[in-house]
């Protein structure tokens, strides 16, 4: 469903990501994870189509980004770590200009905006203003949104940031499920421990390269480290002087 | 849905629900906003009506002739230029720099869907100012000229057809910068702006040596003849402001016929370019986006030809090379902090930060270099228009030059220090942490006010009247004007900022035309008029009074007066002053303790 070959992006003579390939396959879970400006949003901002590669290509659903853009990002959602909302629009109104966005007919979009309304609580306060929502209710109603056509790729960039835990389980329930029901979810994130319990497969970037792509169990076996994620991340991630002279 | 649909949908909502909020905060602000504009029509309409009415009642000139015409084709052209700058710059920010941006962009919305959503929106913002200054114009032309309601119905079509065309233009000019110059387009506008200078400058000059004191000498119909050939240019049958300026005297004069065919031709016109910016923005639009967020190959290679020429420099040993950027900046820095010695050290590290903020934010300082300039250039050529700067016309001009100035202090004061406060936004608690009282903080935004408004409008008024001859006690009171002007603008300016702060805000316009701002213009307003009533006008009346030989000789009262008036009035000005310094920095203090973040 997502296809990174071979690609490589640059900001002008500095090399963000480097000769990365990915191939992630409809209703898969695939963790994205990486220090800081490793290159993970780079490639995210790809895969949306916000950002054109220096060389090799994107493709979603069988669709290139660069040359059938539109049709590509029809198939797709994408949910910033600091994600829009028009302030002056109430929750309901949102959901409505998103549906109609992705052309769903009259019937379909109440039908969706009434489920997505359902499913993420937001009667109490979705025919307020956006301007005035907490951070929780922000969240909810960009997922809500950003499900409300039934993508068949979900993007998510640092979705726990500033959620209490409920929220937090409540997210990992909805990611989890829409893997299920065949949405390919691609998951960035620092929260090593909802990758660890939410993940099919987990991709490593540092400095831009690949540094290590499979299950759980293949990364233990690569890092050969039998703990958790954190250890398997912090020892492929280890700084080059550190892997010289601590093998 | 249709996409285009869709987007008039949001705008409407959009429109609507801010509507409803605005009234329901408070039914003041639309209320003061209505009221002041129409003050202005009227104004700008009165002013226009007896204009048109002198110059066809009292001069004779044919309304619907070449004088008018010219000055049609001038008005329409200059805003031609402006709805360039203005639609160009508003669409480079709000297709590539705003929020928005990328969430319409992962979207699968057509690039020339939204760029039509951003055209539409850019072009009713930046001629707004049409309906507040040129439609008040036009109109009375039209009711001196006693045209037929024709002229009413086709004026606005007239003006809609043309917006298209200035406002494409503007719209292909930032696609094309963004895409070919990503990382230096501050500097491409920064080179087109200061060519468009240069060239006023040159015509300005050029006309101005053919000025009217110099014309009388000349034969009347040779002079008036050399002048209008400085105006040639506006008159190129090419240009879409003369289409409109001969379309809206064809149907004064009840040509309608004609007057539609240039109608056609302004809206063919305009339609066709707006074409092609749509067309080119299906290529350049995503394109640019991605060459600005991430640069450019050309930007790559004029790196690499930098690094290459330092290396070079290395190797010959050369001493000259480029200073690093940190170190370039860091002398005005120290000439602040120098210039603010007074200031606790507290205060004059604040407002180092303050003026590092607005100096690295072109659009800041940008619309005061352009305002300053013109003033600047108008005040360096005032010998040129009158030829004898002593009497009445060097005391009523320079009365003039410094209400003018009054007023840019004014707006000076209003569109960027209200603002400041607001624009620390949600990073206000590291200061609110800092360890000093917070009234430093006010202080420290007062003084910066304070000395850029002093410098400012200290230095324009003393090239005016210089540039007038004026004599020393004038020039000095000019001085002490504007010095308790700085001072009480300021003073009003951070302590309402701080009463009325909008943290929720980070466009400074949105806050300075926000309820807050605009009672902060009104009450500036009021307090100019106030002082240059007090402070400035008793002098200049005085001076108006002695002029009048006849009366000094019967009476000199009048004159001994004045300087009672003077004394008065500079006395309760400087009052007026201090009024406006501590009363409203008193209040903002208060609210700023009282402030929870």
């Amino acid at each position: 469903m997502i296809k990174l070959d071979h690609v490589t992006k640059k900001y002008g003579t500095k090399t963000a990501v480097q000769d990365v390939s990915l191939d992630i396959a409809a209703g898969e879970l695939f963790a994205f994870l990486g220090p800081n400006g490793a290159g993970k949003t780079t490639t995210i901002k790809m895969m949306c189509g916000l950002l054109f590669p220096t060389s090799g290509t994107v493709s979603i659903g069988g669709h290139d980004l660069c040359r059938d853009g539109d049709r590509a990002r029809q198939l797709l959602s994408y949910v910033p770590d600091q994600p829009f909302l028009y302030e002056k629009l109430t929750g309901r109104e949102f959901l409505q200009f998103i549906a109609d966005m992705y052309g769903l007919s009259r019937a379909q979009s109440a039908q969706r905006v009434a489920e997505m309304i359902e499913l993420f609580e937001l009667h109490e306060f979705i025919d307020d203003l956006t301007e005035r929502y907490s951070h929780g209710m922000r969240q909810r109603t960009v997922f809500a949104a950003a499900l409300v056509h039934e993508p068949r790729v979900l993007i998510v960039d640092e979705p726990t940031v500033g959620l209490d835990p409920h929220s937090v389980r409540r997210l990992k329930d909805l990611l989890r499920r829409q893997a299920d029901r065949g949405t390919t979810v691609f998951l960035s994130s620092h929260s090593l421990d909802v990758v660890e319990e939410l993940a099919d497969r987990i991709a490593i970037i540092e400095h831009g390269r690949l540094v290590a792509c499979g299950t759980l169990k293949a990364l233990r076996q690569q890092a050969a480290v039998d703990g958790p994620l954190e250890d398997v991340f912090l020892t492929l991630t280890r700084p080059l002087e550190d892997k010289v002279t601590k093998p | 849905m249709n996409q285009a649909l869709l987007f008039q949908r949001l705008r409407v909502q959009l429109l609507r629900n801010s509507w409803h909020v605005m009234v329901r905060q408070s039914s003041m602000r639309p209320l003061t906003i209505l009221l002041c504009s129409l003050i202005v029509w009227v104004f700008v309409f009165t002013i226009s009506w007896g204009g048109f009415l002198f110059l066809h009642t009292e001069i004779g000139v044919p309304l619907t002739g070449e004088i008018v015409g010219i000055l049609l084709d001038l008005l329409f052209l200059s805003l031609a230029v402006l709805l360039i700058f203005s639609s160009g710059l508003i669409l480079y920010s709000s297709l590539f720099t705003s929020p928005e941006t990328a969430f319409l962009l992962s979207s699968p919305v057509a690039a020339d869907q939204v760029f039509a959503y951003k055209f539409q929106g850019a072009v009713a913002f930046s001629s707004w100012a049409f309906l507040l200054l040129g439609a008040p114009i036009l109109i009375a032309y039209g009711l001196v000229c006693e045209a037929g309601w024709y002229f009413y119905v086709l004026l606005p079509l007239f003006f809609l057809g043309f917006v298209l065309l200035p406002g494409s233009l503007g719209g292909l000019a930032a696609l094309l910068i963004v895409n070919y110059f990503p990382k230096r387009r501050k500097q491409v506008l920064g080179t087109c702006l200061a060519a468009l200078a240069l060239t006023l400058t040159v015509w300005i000059y050029r006309m101005t040596t053919a000025s009217p004191s110099e014309l009388w000498r000349d034969e009347m119909r040779e002079a008036v003849t050399r002048l209008l050939s400085y105006f040639q240019f506006t008159r190129n049958p090419l240009a879409p402001s003369h289409w409109v300026s001969l379309g809206l005297r064809r149907v004064v004069r009840g040509e309608v016929g004609v007057a539609l065919y240039y109608l056609a031709l302004v809206w063919s016109n305009g339609l066709f370019f707006y074409l092609i910016a749509a067309v080119a923005s299906t290529w350049l639009y995503r394109r640019g986006y991605n060459r600005m967020t991430t640069g450019s190959d050309f930007w790559a290679n004029g790196r690499r030809l930098l690094a290459a020429r330092d290396a070079v420099s290395q190797l010959a040993g050369s001493t000259r090379r480029q200073m690093p950027a940190v170190r370039r900046e860091f002398w005005m820095d120290r000439l602040l902090y120098g210039v603010l010695f007074f200031a606790h050290p507290c205060t004059r590290l604040l407002l180092i930060k303050d003026f590092r903020t607005f100096r690295r934010d072109p659009q800041q300082w940008g619309q005061i270099l352009a305002f300053c300039g013109l003033m600047l250039l108008y005040f360096l050529n005032i010998r040129r228009f009158v030829e004898d700067v002593s009497g009445p016309y060097q005391n009523s001009i320079s009365f003039l030059n410094l209400c003018a100035v009054a007023l840019l202090l004014c707006t000076y004061t209003g569109r960027f220090v209200y603002p400041m406060l607001s624009l620390e936004g949600s990073r206000f608690w590291i200061l609110g942490l800092l360890p000093f009282q917070r009234e430093q903080l006010l202080w420290g935004k007062f003084a910066f006010s304070l000395t850029g408004g002093c410098l400012i409008a200290g230095g324009l008024v003393l090239a005016s009247d210089l540039m007038l001859l004026m004599p020393i006690l004038p020039v000095l009171l000019h001085l002490l004007t504007v010095a308790v002007l700085a001072a009480g603008l300021s003073g009003l300016s951070v302590g309402l900022g701080a009463i009325m702060p909008n943290f929720r805000e980070n466009d400074p316009s949105k806050i300075a035309a926000g309820f807050g701002g605009t009672l902060n213009l009104v009450a500036g307003l009021l307090f100019l008029l106030l002082i240059l009533g007090l402070m400035a006008a008793p002098w200049h009346m005085g001076a108006y009074l002695a002029m009048i030989p006849l009366l000094s000789e019967i009476d000199p009262g009048p004159a001994l007066l004045s300087w009672g008036f003077l004394g008065t009035g500079v006395v309760l000005g400087l009052f007026a002053g201090i009024a406006c310094v501590i009363l409203p920095l008193r209040a903002g203090v208060r609210a700023l303790r009282e402030m929870e973040f």
